[in-house]
């Protein structure tokens, strides 16, 4: 185990979330089982009293656990002095690469949750009567059940990462012309694959932007149902494939123009090194903009009853304007960098 | 909400050019043979026998400081043009292309930590692999 400042914190986390984790599925499993849609008036407050102790426990153990998802990459760059040969966060991930992996997909889908479940309770909280009260202990079950994965993992990554072996450097992996960022969309689009990349990052953010523009509209009260639900599918199927394509388009293009190293693709010295002093922030922001749009989705499919539609319309207009906001900030400062870098 | 919109956008765009102000004119210091900026993939650092750095933004710059006072320095860094990576100029492989570094000088000649990598550059632009041009003739 490496011990530093960064580990101590993350380990921390870990044994709390790990803790309380256990205690919130328990309880919430125990009020699933004693669910029942009318309370007797005399039990009403110890009722009430529990209810509020769970979600209280489960509002902080979830924000907590969602900035356990950025820590853990400050973690890893930490680590990179202590691996021989790392240069960069590549580097330390080739040591326990299964581990780190898992972590680096479960860390993004367990922000997503609990994010979504935050705003979920939001919306239950705002109505006196709790009527999403029985979906949201589902919901809530689901997100505790990946806290304890994902915290069981940090314990176990923490505790088990010894920099004994060497490890090889970024360019082995992302420079290298078979590299799987480059192989995959030279099947799909062909030799000029690049450039495509580059326009289509552009196009299907501008075009992101201007649909949660029209859903914001006034016009979108007067768009039929049927109208409604293309745009919302259409939406929802560009944010999804819009994920890897960043991605791509990150890896093959702006990194590297970004980084002023025309041959060098790697996404961990983009992140980590600090040569583009506000790279964490426009990552973090084309984050928060995409899962913004499925946040909104979420709501749309659990939220939606007569007496909370007021509510959830307007939160849901809210987190739309807050994914503009994101959307456009990253595609802009992206765009500031390549035109003066 | 179009305020908040705005004050944001302003904000990011603030962020932005701090970025991009640091990349340009903090971090990359200037030249000392000719003072334009130097790009961080073709840096030259020398070291001098009293410890001081003086950084070059090609190695046609770094060669002309070098030929005139090469009796004050103890070591020169280069820079690898696929990692970024600093190493000593006795490592390095050296690759005379037809692919031109900077403009204003028309250097030519770059810098690779590996020699497939060297090759490669020399295969893909013309190049042949050349002699370390910071070496001291006895």
């Amino acid at each position: 185990m490496i011990i530093n400042i960064y580990t101590l914190i993350m380990l921390f986390v870990a044994f709390l979330s790990l803790v309380l984790g256990g205690f919130l599925f328990y309880a919430v499993i125990r009020m699933l089982l004693g669910f029942k849609p009318t309370i007797p008036l005399e039990t009403k407050s110890t009722y009430e009293q529990k209810g509020y102790l769970v979600f209280l426990t489960a509002c902080v153990i979830l924000s907590v656990r969602m900035l356990a998802w950025p820590w853990f990459y400050f973690m890893l760059q930490s680590f990179v002095p202590e691996v021989p040969g790392a240069m960069c966060m590549f580097g330390v991930t080739q040591i326990l690469p299964f581990t780190v992996t898992f972590l680096q997909i479960i860390k993004p889908i367990s922000f997503f949750i609990m994010g979504g479940w935050l705003l979920c309770y939001y919306v239950d909280k705002a109505v006196p009567t709790s009527p999403l009260l029985r979906r949201n202990l589902y919901f809530l079950l689901v997100a505790c059940a990946i806290l304890l994965i994902d915290s069981i993992t940090d314990i176990s990554y923490v505790l088990r990462m010894k920099p004994l072996m060497s490890v090889s450097c970024c360019a082995t992996f992302f420079d290298v012309p078979l590299r799987p960022s480059a192989m995959i969309p030279l099947a799909i689009f062909g030799k000029h694959f690049q450039e495509i990349l580059f326009v289509l990052y552009y196009l299907i953010n501008i075009f992101l932007i201007v649909l949660l523009f029209v859903i914001l509209s006034r016009k979108w009260l007067f768009f039929t149902a049927f109208t409604r639900k293309i745009i919302l599918s259409g939406l929802t199927v560009a944010g999804v494939f819009n994920v890897p394509l960043v991605i791509y388009a990150f890896i093959e293009n702006i990194v590297p123009r970004l980084m002023q190293l025309p041959y060098h693709h790697c996404i961990y010295c983009f992140m980590g090194k600090g040569v583009v002093p506000d790279a964490p922030i426009i990552l973090g922001l084309f984050v928060i903009g995409t899962f913004a749009i499925g946040w909104a989705g979420i709501l749309r499919m659990l939220c939606i009853q007569a007496e909370t539609q007021s509510i959830t319309e307007h939160l849901i207009k809210k987190i739309n304007g807050l994914s503009i906001f994101c959307l456009l900030a990253s595609l802009v400062m992206v765009t500031i960098h390549l035109l003066f870098t | 909400m179009k305020n908040k919109l705005w004050v944001g956008l302003v904000i990011s765009i603030a962020v932005a050019l701090i970025g991009v102000t640091y990349q340009k004119f903090l971090k990359s210091p200037h030249c000392a043979f000719d003072g334009s900026a130097v790009p961080p993939i073709y840096e030259v650092d020398i070291v001098l026998k009293d410890h001081s750095v003086k950084r070059f933004c090609s190695i046609y710059c770094a060669v002309q400081w070098f030929k005139k006072n090469n009796q004050r320095i103890d070591h020169v860094l280069v820079t690898d043009e696929i990692r970024g990576t600093k190493l000593d100029s006795y490592i390095a492989y050296f690759v005379e292309s037809e692919l031109i570094t900077n403009e204003t000088n028309k250097n030519r000649i770059h810098v690779f930590q590996q020699r497939q990598d060297a090759l490669t550059h020399a295969e893909k632009f013309r190049g042949e692999i050349t002699d370390d041009p910071f070496t001291l003739d006895d």
